[in-house]
């Protein structure tokens, strides 16, 4: 069947008995979740969207060392939040098949950056698999519980957006039942990492890495591809950098050896070291960080083999963005001196009207921004954070001046009010406040830090497709939920004042807005309405009434466009008109025209 | 229209698929990958997923054949398969001599034009622009003939419809039917239907003295 590579994933964990799996959505990892969560009743796994990759990778933890095998997946990013747990670990291992998925993003299609998540695997010490298409995505997760109850260590299964993201024939098999009860037998000496504990585990886990060393010399996922009788030429490649390499080298029409690593760390150092010692000049293929060139060229040095060893640090390959096979084309002809000039990649032509992506007709968060420029002009600074509401960086609204990672609005709010004399404004969704937000508003209560923090409560996880968070009353199929209140975790916060609007009430909001920032300390505004895309799918929250703009009234002011953003709103040949397809009814536009041309239609 | 995409005798076009987020393109790819699929056939498709698929512009690639990357190497892209009017002229750098650039003809204006008033393309500037690279321009109004079978939601199915009667695909049109059916389980009399409008309108289309 065709699956998606995060499906393939999903469906593998199923085949190999998984007992527990969680996530914290995230693009480019959020099918495995979303795919477990449909299924998850039906299967008869527990399944859990979590407050938190590292809740999640703790509940997990909590699972597998008790001898059931746990999922984890996440985005390459989620993985710091998660790094804490993961790295110790490492040292207590795990009884229970542990993986933990991590889907990097090479070229930040959905990023906030495009760190190399191999290096985890290095950090903590772990083995990691690197599929590079979907039917590698089912047989490397199910390969990986097995070496994760063999090695007894959690195993890192790393993708990127091109491999998870990819959808291919995936040969399947069947799926087996996971036992959802166990007995933790309690180890004290292996599983409490005070200091004399861990420094015992440390030895431990660099033993266990030899073993994985030994695996990896001999496993399936480590092959030689041989193109044409060459010798000479060699590639060493892994993940989506080694489909570049088969496709160029097929293209090229080229003899070359290619060893394509999937179970990459440990490097199995003696199946490298032959490859090196066979050929004489080997170009090294993957995307981003040099982990492999650097460790083929220290094994170089170490057997002082003369071998000719390309990559990144000579510039043949670049070190930032994802590849493709003009850009792998290119330097395999620079490594082994092809004639011929590549394809260039071509350029999309300038001056064509731009189509960023934008919040969408009737977005609660348009309103909100709107009323926030009303109330406070431009003198504000405004921090964000991760989600759809991070949009509003573009103009007309421009109300992101700061984001870093997920809940970074409310601490840094905290450093630019305490050094700037003007209103800090922070804006964050609903599930990421509850992700990363508290411990922030927090310390801001703590300190007296001033500022104002917007929560804007869709009531969803909307950006990486409408996932539940803690404040939703539905969970996925396996599993009853309770719903947290965001208010009441403000007050237990200790905030003094809070306000709950309707951004799509402007002057309400406006007025609450002025009032906030005139507030000594922090001041907290729930901005609620649910996502129109999921209104408009259950049809509830929006009015069937559309507006249409008289244009005998209309002064062509140009507020509708220029202040305010709704993609159903357009301006042609000086005239401004609503398209009725894509007006959602939220009745915004016919509070901000000055001039009332907006009506709504009888 | 002579089939292009021949790599070593097999029929293995690289199919390239733009539009705007919301358009239905991913379900489009997934209809392409499953046909072939169905004809026997290795396939590879990349989809956008996450930020851009709000309101923003997509790409998805569909690639038959004995092929490890999803992502089209620049110049060997066989046919645009373009949802929208102005993604066609984005994507027709991708355009060489071997490409046939499919278009629908809906134009969904993005806030650019109102905010920094700059100016859509009439249909003719966007075939001059393609036909500057291209091989052939077809342009199809799928909202016309989706609507005409009462299916206003499916111009997707009608564009893969008009890819389906180029023939550049090399797969049959039964394969295209069983895989719609696979992918839309809502209205799929309709949906077919919508799938044989679109594939007639190219038929027709490449019937000399037609275009």
């Amino acid at each position: 069947m065709l699956l998606l590579g995060n499906e393939a994933i999903a469906r593998a964990a199923l085949e190999a008995g998984v007992s527990v799996a969680t996530t914290y959505p995230g693009t480019p990892a959020s099918e495995i979740g979303d795919a477990l969560a449909r299924v998850a009743k039906d299967a008869g796994i527990y399944f859990e969207y979590s407050t938190n990759e590292m809740v999640a990778t703790e509940f997990a933890i909590g699972a597998a060392t008790s001898g059931v095998r746990a999922l984890v997946s996440m985005k390459h990013v989620g993985v710091n939040v998660a790094a804490d747990a993961l790295i110790t670990f490492a040292y207590t291992g795990t009884r229970g098949g542990f993986v933990l998925v991590t889907a990097d993003d090479p070229s930040c299609h959905s990023s906030q950056n495009e760190q190399d998540n191999r290096y985890y695997a290095l950090l903590a010490g772990l083995p990691l698999l690197e599929p590079s298409n979907p039917q590698e995505c089912y047989e490397m997760t199910k390969e990986a519980f097995e070496l994760s109850e063999r090695l007894e260590l959690p195993v890192i299964v790393r993708t990127t957006t091109r491999v998870s993201h990819v959808r291919g024939p995936v040969i399947v098999g069947e799926i087996v039942k996971g036992r959802k009860k166990m007995e933790f037998v309690k180890d004290p000496s292996r599983f409490v990492t005070v200091p004399a504990v861990a420094r015992e585990r440390h030895l431990v886990l660099l033993e266990k890495l030899k073993e994985a060393e030994d695996l990896a010399e001999i496993s399936k996922f480590n092959e030689m591809h041989w193109i044409g009788k060459t010798g000479k030429r060699g590639i060493i490649a892994s993940s989506a950098g080694s489909n570049y390499a088969m496709d160029s080298a097929h293209s090229l029409d080229i003899e070359v050896d290619i060893l394509k690593l999937g179970f990459s760390h440990p490097l199995p150092s003696k199946l490298v070291g032959d490859f090196l010692k066979s050929h004489d000049v080997v170009l090294v293929v993957e995307e981003l960080e040099p982990i492999l060139e650097n460790a083929v060229r220290a094994l170089a040095q170490r057997q002082l083999l003369k071998t000719r060893i390309i990559g990144k640090s000579d510039g043949a390959l670049p070190r930032a963005h994802e590849f493709d096979q003009n850009i792998v084309e290119a330097a395999i002809r620079k490594a082994f001196g092809i004639k011929g000039e590549s394809t260039n990649v071509p350029m999309i032509p300038g001056g064509l009207p731009g189509r960023p992506p934008v919040l969408c007709a009737g977005c609660p968060h348009g309103a909100t921004y709107f009323a926030v420029n009303k109330a406070v002009g431009k003198k504000a600074i405004f921090a964000s954070d991760i989600g759809c509401y991070t949009l509003g960086v573009a103009p007309p609204y421009r109300t992101a001046d700061l984001l870093i990672c997920m809940g970074s609005s409310v601490g840094t709010a905290g450093g630019l009010a305490m050094v700037n004399d003007v209103p800090v404004i922070a804006f964050i969704g609903d599930s990421t406040f509850f992700h990363a937000g508290i411990p922030g508003l927090i310390n801001a209560v703590h300190h007296g830090h001033r500022f104002l923090l917007m929560i804007l409560d869709n009531r969803t996880t909307a950006m990486t497709g409408h996932q539940p968070n803690p404040g939703s009353a539905v969970g996925p199929s396996c599993c009853d939920v309770t719903a947290v209140s965001i208010e009441d975790v403000v007050k237990g916060c200790g905030v003094k004042w809070l306000r709950v609007v309707d951004p799509y009430d402007i002057k309400m909001t406006t007025e609450t807005v002025k009032e906030a920032v005139a507030q000594e300390g922090v001041s907290v505004i729930i901005a609620r309405r649910e996502c129109i895309l999921l209104a408009r799918k259950d049809k509830t929250g929006v009015t069937a009434k559309k507006p249409h703009i008289d244009q005998t009234i209309c002064d062509k002011c140009r507020i509708c466009v220029d202040k305010f953003q709704c993609p159903a709103i357009s301006s042609v040949d000086k005239v401004q008109s609503i398209d009725e397809t894509l007006c959602a009814g939220c009745g915004v536009c016919t509070q901000i025209c000055p001039s009332k041309a907006i009506k709504e239609e009888k | 229209m002579p089939l292009e995409g021949h790599k070593g005798g097999e029929v293995m076009p690289d199919i390239y698929l733009v539009g705007v987020g919301g358009q239905g393109i991913v379900t489009a790819s997934k209809i392409i990958g499953d046909a072939a699929l169905l004809a026997g056939k290795n396939v590879l498709l990349s989809e956008t997923h996450g930020m851009a698929q709000r309101g923003g512009s997509v790409v998805c690639t569909a690639r038959i054949g004995d092929v490890h990357s999803p992502l089209i190497p620049a110049g060997k892209v066989d046919v645009i398969l373009s949802f929208e009017l102005l993604e066609t002229v984005r994507a027709a750098c991708n355009a060489s001599k071997r490409t046939v650039v499919i278009s629908s003809i809906e134009r969904i204006v993005p806030l650019s034009v109102s905010s920094q008033k700059l100016k859509y393309p009439t249909l003719e500037e966007v075939r001059a622009s393609v036909m500057r690279s291209a091989k052939d321009f077809v342009a199809i109004d799928a909202v016309k003939l989706a609507e005409g079978e009462g299916v206003k939601m499916s111009t997707n199915v009608v564009m893969v419809g008009a890819l389906a009667g180029t023939g550049i695909t090399g797969l049959q049109r039964d394969h295209f039917e069983k895989a719609i059916k696979m992918n839309i389980q809502s209205k799929q009399g309709e949906n077919l239907a919508a799938f044989g409008k679109g594939f007639s309108e190219t038929v027709r289309l490449q019937t000399p003295g037609n275009h």
